[in-house]
């Protein structure tokens, strides 16, 4: 019984994300000749469809909150079963059947030979993956420290209450408010621990390992996104597996996947797939694209208080999907002004006002050392960081020409915003001295990094691949 | 233009032939990386090599400073009053077979400097010192092959640690290496394959050389690839572009051959982590995990509490010494209305307790409570009239009167 409720915690969000993007008629049109049908449509939708759907469920949660009404399971379940069932009538069962062709393309694909081979390796690999971390994740009590002291701490207090009840500060507290509550951090947003109240709603009783049970599935839909976006952007089928593949394989995306209960995984893949989602509205201007990418990144302060910096790195971008002449040039005076700042900041010609960053860039050469070590030296990363630079050097001249430019600068400005945290730190270093906070900032942008680097390798290997005759078995590619 | 007949097209290369070659250059990388690696670190010989020295916890001795033998290592405690600790072991062995002394320690903190010492029967007088290396709490293994003084027949060795701590450091033994080309691939390896758990840092990602790996993998195998990217892209140019080959696939395969093996050796540790973690918590219900977890004696009494307190949300205030009790008691006291200092051990003045709020004590020095006269006190504070509903050792549930 709890197996199945566990499910159907996970389900019901997913079908109602999907159904509210099929209703929305997203993701329309593919990439340039692809015709109604985008390649990757399904993958997409899946994908995205989990993330709206768990952004719906906490958008209602609030809702039922404000209005005075009790989280119990029908309350909370009602829109979701709406939407899933605006699902199932808009899928219908000829597309029903179509997906379903579709998917069983994916386990038998329509080519031969050593791609074969790879592909059913790669999709054997990534399930032993998901497996392990689903394992170790609904196992496993709540473990990393500010899932217990921050995160949590609100979702026990909301689920067994019934509603959501105000976190303070101290002061406010000890002053005697009456009917609020305190923990490490009142300040968080409400997403995450929603989130977790949802899974102890369905389950009908607290227990902080089936609350973790969001996290794998989270990262399962964004390598579903991932391979998705790669299939609608022209990366062929096994190219778009590759590239979801180096994604789920991120140690550290994994281990917050497995040690659940930070913000950082949710936030992670709302800002991917805000940023993905701008990229694909900047190629075809389809308006849904723009709504949707506006959508997740206002969705971002939502998941995490860094969240609203976040957002911010995507402005750049926009300015150049919005302006393809003169965005770019504005978008590098932005990112010049900002990494001027950012020398001047940590070789002290400048200073800031004490309280606004937290540490301060004492020890830049610290700093910058600490970076290296565990971008380069730790096995945080396996070889992103690598194959990043290689690549932003191989491919320097095309990350600044259309179409890759826009989302070369939303990576830059991610990674900016990555240093800010490298050089100045925060609360959580000066208590842990061997804690890698920009791992953790960095890990924000993995997915943008990995998706323009397939991209670049795309564009580098495309003029060898072209004249190459097609065979039977390469030119045949899968619509999933 | 010549009629005359072309010359025939060259072979092409098919896809699956590229990747096999590009694969096999990576193989040839990794062996050549390898030899390269032995080559400069090897000081031993390559084959027949003595096998290394082992001494455990039991063999050492601690002539100046506090410790105690524990399961698998000597704690040492407290240095002496000239902040010192020596751990002394006797040995035997021919200096010019062992270039490396390698000491198991861990939770060296910064401020200690360590050193190795040792005599041989050459000059069996004169004590020779040789600063070691600390980082992440650990010794580094010293090389003093090429020290003058490391000649004839070791007969003693010694782990000098100077300056003052508080919290134990571990010893649990030390090695003499021959430095043979198998012994390294042998360390190597043991390091890459060592299983790491979760620790209250893994969230953070892993530090570099905690797991005591003095050749990062992620660095190693990207000096393999890029060797391994430089030698197909000749290869591609000297044999392959003429046949029609591709330079991308084959550089995309050697990339993704180290990535692929990073990520196996990620695999191989999630496969045991996860098979801990289900020994530890599979098929218990999640009190019994809590029970079991590692600060399960918390929550056996943090049960007890929520037994005594009246249904949330009553007030409840939670001291303790360590931050890691304040949070963890907090965190299973919910729903109730919770109160703790996340930064300090201090509790709010007594002006900020009403009638019918709680505390919890648990492990926390400086609070009295006065069992005759039902008075609550803390730190210097001005007492409270208190009743004492839950006593157990260093843990207390009192009611504010």
């Amino acid at each position: 019984m709890d197996a199945a409720l566990l499910i159907l915690s996970v389900a019901l969000p997913w079908c109602a994300g999907c159904g509210l993007l099929l209703a929305a008629g997203w993701p329309g049109r593919g990439a340039p000749g692809a015709g109604d049908r985008p390649a990757g449509a399904v993958a997409l939708v899946l994908g995205y469809g989990y993330f709206a759907g768990l952004l719906v469920l906490t958008v209602w949660m609030r809702l039922l909150s404000v209005a005075g009404v009790g989280f119990g399971r029908a309350a909370v379940v009602a829109p979701l079963v709406a939407l899933g069932a605006l699902a199932a009538y808009l899928v219908r069962w000829r597309r029903a059947s179509r997906a379903l062709a579709l998917a069983a393309s994916i386990v038998r694909p329509p080519f031969a030979g050593w791609r074969r081979l790879v592909w059913l390796l790669l999709l054997g690999w990534l399930a032993l993956r998901f497996a392990t971390l689903a394992v170790e994740a609904g196992t496993r009590p709540l473990y990393p420290w500010d899932a217990w002291s921050q995160w949590a701490t609100k979702a026990r207090v909301w689920y067994e209450l019934g509603r959501i009840i105000p976190f303070v500060p101290a002061d406010a507290w000890l002053a005697g408010a009456p009917g609020v509550y305190f923990d490490a951090s009142p300040a968080n947003p409400a997403t995450v621990p929603l989130v977790q109240a949802w899974t102890a709603i369905m389950l009908g009783r607290w227990d902080d390992s089936a609350t973790n049970w969001p996290w794998p599935f989270m990262l399962v839909a964004l390598a579903l996104a991932m391979y998705g976006m790669l299939r609608d952007r022209g990366v062929l089928p096994l190219g778009s597996l590759i590239g979801a593949y180096l994604v789920a394989s991120l140690p550290l995306l994994d281990t917050h996947a497995a040690l659940a209960g930070y913000a950082d995984l949710p936030l992670c893949a709302t800002y991917s797939l805000a940023a993905l989602a701008l990229y694909r509205w900047a190629s075809g201007r389809e308006g849904r694209d723009g709504v949707l990418a506006v959508l997740l990144a206002l969705a971002c302060p939502a998941i995490e208080l860094s969240g609203s910096a976040w957002a911010l790195t995507l402005v750049p971008g926009a300015i150049a999907a919005f302006e393809p002449r003169r965005g770019p040039r504005i978008a590098a005076w932005i990112l010049g002004i900002v990494a001027v700042a950012l020398v001047g900041l940590a070789t002290g010609t400048l200073s800031i006002p004490d309280g606004i960053l937290q540490g301060g860039a004492s020890q830049p050469s610290a700093a910058w050392r600490s970076l290296l070590d565990s971008f380069l030296l730790a096995d945080n990363w396996h070889l992103l960081w690598y194959g990043t630079i290689l690549l932003a050097i191989v491919g320097a001249r095309r990350l600044v020409a259309p179409p890759l430019a826009q989302l070369a600068i939303v990576a830059l400005s991610g990674l900016a915003w990555v240093l800010v945290v490298a050089m100045f730190g925060n609360d959580l270093a000066s208590w842990f001295p061997e804690a890698r906070v920009a791992d953790r900032a960095a890990l924000i942008t993995a997915p943008v990094l990995i998706f323009l680097g397939v991209l670049v390798w795309r564009e580098l290997t495309a003029r060898e691949a072209a004249p190459a005759p097609p065979s039977p078995a390469s030119a045949l590619t899968v619509d999933a | 233009m010549s009629e005359s007949a072309a010359p025939a097209p060259p072979t092409s290369v098919s896809p699956a032939r590229q990747c096999a070659v590009a694969a096999t250059v990576f193989l040839a990388s990794l062996v050549a990386c390898a030899a390269v690696y032995l080559a400069l670190n090897a000081h031993g010989p390559w084959f027949a090599a003595p096998s290394a020295l082992r001494w455990t916890a039991r063999n050492l001795t601690a002539n100046r400073g506090t410790a105690q033998l524990a399961t698998d290592s000597l704690m040492v405690t407290a240095p002496d009053a000239a902040h010192s600790v020596v751990i002394a072991l006797g040995t035997s062995f021919l200096a010019r077979d062992y270039p490396v002394i390698a000491w198991d320690a861990s939770g060296i903190p910064p401020n200690v400097g360590a050193a190795l010492l040792w005599y041989s029967d050459i000059s069996s007088s004169r004590v020779f010192r040789r600063a070691l290396t600390v980082e992440a709490g650990r010794i580094m293994p010293v090389d003093v092959a090429d020290d003058r003084a490391w000649l004839g027949r070791i007969r003693g060795l010694a782990l000098v640690l100077q300056g003052s701590f508080s919290q134990p450091i571990a010893v649990r033994g030390a090695m003499a290496k021959p430095m043979s080309a198998l012994e390294l691939l042998q360390d190597a390896s043991r390091a890459w394959l060592k299983f790491e758990p979760w620790s209250g840092s893994s969230i953070n990602g892993l530090v570099p050389g905690l797991a005591g790996e003095s050749l990062p993998l992620p660095a190693a195998l990207a000096v393999v690839a890029a060797l391994a990217g430089l030698a197909y892209a000749g290869l591609w140019r000297w044999k392959l572009r003429s046949r029609g080959a591709a330079i991308g696939s084959g550089l995309a395969v050697i990339f993704m051959a180290a990535w692929v093996l990073l990520d196996a050796r990620w695999q191989w540790n999630l496969l045991r982590q996860a098979d801990a973690t289900v020994a530890l918590y599979g098929g218990k219900s999640w009190q019994e995990r809590h029970l079991a977890a590692e600060d399960g004696a918390l929550f056996a009494f943090i049960s007890e509490v929520r037994a005594k307190l009246p249904p949330p949300p009553a007030r409840v205030f939670v001291a303790a010494d360590l931050a890691y009790f304040r949070h963890r008691a907090a965190y299973h006291l919910y729903p109730y209305d919770v109160y703790y200092d996340p930064g300090s051990t201090a509790l709010p003045p007594p002006s900020a307790f009403r009638k019918d709020d709680y505390l919890v004590v648990y492990r926390r020095q400086g609070v009295q409570y006065d069992t005759a006269q039902q008075r609550l006190s803390w730190d210097g504070e001005a007492p409270l009239n208190a009743e004492l509903l839950l006593n157990a050792s260093g843990a207390a549930l009192l009611r504010i009167r």
